[in-house]
């Protein structure tokens, strides 16, 4: 797949104050990218940077082979945004925000606009207006106006905060419907990893204004998971199985055993069920995006 | 990059119909042509026809006022009416109220200009807009053009209702039409679309700068001060105003405004306007 977002050494401050320095990452087209960071890591700023809205210390950035310096227009034409606030006007009724966002980017489809609304169950709400809206439907209704145009990239800054279970799994399914219909290419910074690893295809690890690692999930996995912790519902009796199999923690007939590979797993399953006992359930525990996240900052901030 | 007339109308319609759907708005920026236009200017007029005013500042302003006149035409005809009384309504209603009308462009563009940057700042969706495939410079003539339209509206519905109720008041004490001459048309038609689009750009630059209204406030009513100084040349007899003054004021305010122009499609890019916000 081709690179739509190039990004090389981009440095940004703000007054003199340095919130971005040396970020580098490529993304590729139909990718969904999840940058991940602490709060005021500067992931907004990169979003905001891609699309030409403020200006980079240094460096080189193209999207879609566009400057966003000199040619931000083109980009921010291809370009939805969901932003932290979500940026609608709370004087105006839902369906209002959309048809005027919708003539900026030059929609001006009642149909698509109905259509998202009914998608997103907003169609009962769209006369009322915004400010009476609850979080969760203006986050929705955030995300209808940037999906509107049928964006080729789509950044979302924390498109799941503040949403109920059901709205989480709500703008989840879109993101990947969106991604597999029309091959949007998604770049989603998050906070609440749980919620977007069943999504993302890539990561973007941010730390101190850096990217301080990339890849996907199994590329991170190889490199950052030594040791595997597996939580395992038997029967077993811990004495008679071999003492390669660590077992760190017992909990009635859940046992936690740590592994040097995941080779050994399939051999310790073997072994407990060779020995007639029984396995009702088995979860490796640190192979999460959580545990990794964890795992990287933890390393790269022992290297500084 | 050419100017998309659509985009700029949505921007201006978008705040335009945030005026008018707030009352509370749209209160405030009534009820100042209503005191300027319409009861200012009745109470003032009936006072003195009814009351015999012995109050020796109306007296002297008055004769300010006419001493500062040129001779011959309107000096003539003011000094040929049949009392004093009738003299000090002919020279309020055609040259003090006048100054004090042009507060009713300048206010009223003033309060919504200032608002245009401020408000979406405020209001978290200035980021919306410039996230938007709109060029600063479509985002900037929707947002003057949303305070220049109500302005005028409200101006020359002031003018219009002005003028009804002074003629119906001055005609039975004249028995002749005081109203309106050629200072106020070209008040009303010249400098008031000048001086109106003055406020704005003022107030835009100022608003595109500051982070709140209250911020914006307290720098961009000082435009009112010209309009006072008028009001003060007017009845000091310093600056009477003539078609001649209100052509070269006109003028004058127009380079500015050119100027002004020039500054802000200079100083407000994407990258300052985005920062002032955050």
């Amino acid at each position: 797949m081709a690179p739509i977002i190039q990004v090389e050494g981009i440095q940004k401050q703000f007054d003199a104050r340095p919130v971005l320095h040396d970020v580098s990452f490529t993304v590729n087209k139909g990718d969904i990218v999840g940058l991940l960071g602490p709060n005021g890591s500067g992931k907004t700023t990169i979003i905001r940077l891609l699309n030409g809205v403020i200006e980079a210390t240094a460096g080189k950035i193209l999207v879609n082979n566009w400057d966003p310096h000199s040619q931000g227009h083109e980009i921010r034409k291809i370009s939805g945004i969901l932003t932290d606030g979500a940026g609608l006007y709370h004087e105006m009724s839902g369906v209002d925000n959309l048809r005027f966002f919708g003539k900026l980017y030059g929609v001006n489809d009642e149909t698509r606009i109905q259509q998202l609304l009914e998608d997103f169950q907003l169609a009962d709400h769209q006369q009322k207006k915004v400010g009476t809206y609850s979080t969760g439907m203006k986050r929705r209704l955030g995300i209808i106006k940037a999906i509107l145009h049928n964006p080729t990239i789509l950044f979302l800054d924390e498109p799941t905060n503040g949403l109920d279970p059901e709205g989480i799994q709500m703008v989840l399914q879109n993101i990947h419907t969106l991604n597999k219909q029309y091959g949007t290419t998604i770049f989603l910074c998050s906070h609440i990893l749980h919620q977007i690893e069943s999504v993302c295809t890539q990561y973007l690890f941010l730390d101190h204004g850096t990217i301080i690692e990339s890849g996907t999930k199994s590329e991170l996995e190889t490199k950052y998971i030594k040791e595997i912790s597996v939580k395992i519902e038997t029967n077993a009796v811990v004495n008679e199985l071999n003492p390669l199999y660590k077992v760190v923690k017992q909990d009635g007939s859940y046992i936690t055993f740590i592994l040097q590979t995941k080779e050994q797993l399939p051999r310790l399953l073997e072994e407990i069920l060779k020995k007639q006992f029984w396995i009702h359930h088995v979860e490796i525990q640190n192979r999460d995006l959580e545990s990794l996240y964890f795992q990287i900052r933890g390393v790269k901030n022992e290297d500084r | 990059m050419k100017i998309d007339r659509h985009v700029v109308w949505t921007i201006a319609m978008k705040d335009i119909k945030g005026i008018t759907s707030n009352k509370q708005v749209l209160i405030g920026l009534i009820i100042l042509p209503l005191i300027f236009a319409v009861i200012f200017p009745a109470a003032f007029i009936l006072l003195i026809h009814f009351v015999s005013l012995t109050s020796s500042d109306i007296e002297i302003m008055t004769n300010t006022i006419l001493s500062g006149l040129p001779n011959g035409g309107i000096k003539d005809t003011i000094n040929a009416l049949p009392s004093f009384n009738h003299q000090i309504i002919y020279v309020i209603v055609n040259y003090l109220l006048g100054s004090m009308f042009l507060l009713i462009p300048v206010i009223n563009s003033m309060m919504i200009a200032l608002n245009s940057f401020v408000g979406e700042k405020e209001r978290g969706t200035l980021e919306s807009l410039l996230f938007a495939p709109i060029t600063v410079k479509e985002l900037f003539i929707g947002k003057v053009l949303s305070a220049f339209v109500p302005t005028m509206v409200l101006t020359i519905g002031s003018f219009v209702l002005f003028g009804v109720i002074t003629t119906v008041i001055t005609y039975p004490i004249f028995n002749d039409f005081i109203f309106p001459n050629t200072n106020w048309i070209l008040l009303v038609f010249w400098l008031s679309p000048i001086i109106t689009l003055f406020t704005i750009l003022i107030e835009v630059l100022v608003s595109a700068r500051s982070k709140s209204f209250q911020e914006a406030q307290q720098i961009g009513g000082l435009v009112v001060l010209p309009i006072v100084g008028l009001f003060v040349g007017q009845a000091t007899g310093m600056l009477i105003i003539s078609p001649i003054i209100l052509l070269l004021v006109g003028l004058f305010l127009l380079m500015i405004n050119v100027l002004l122009l020039f500054l802000i499609s200079k100083y407000n890019n994407r990258n300052t306007l985005f920062e002032s916000q955050v």
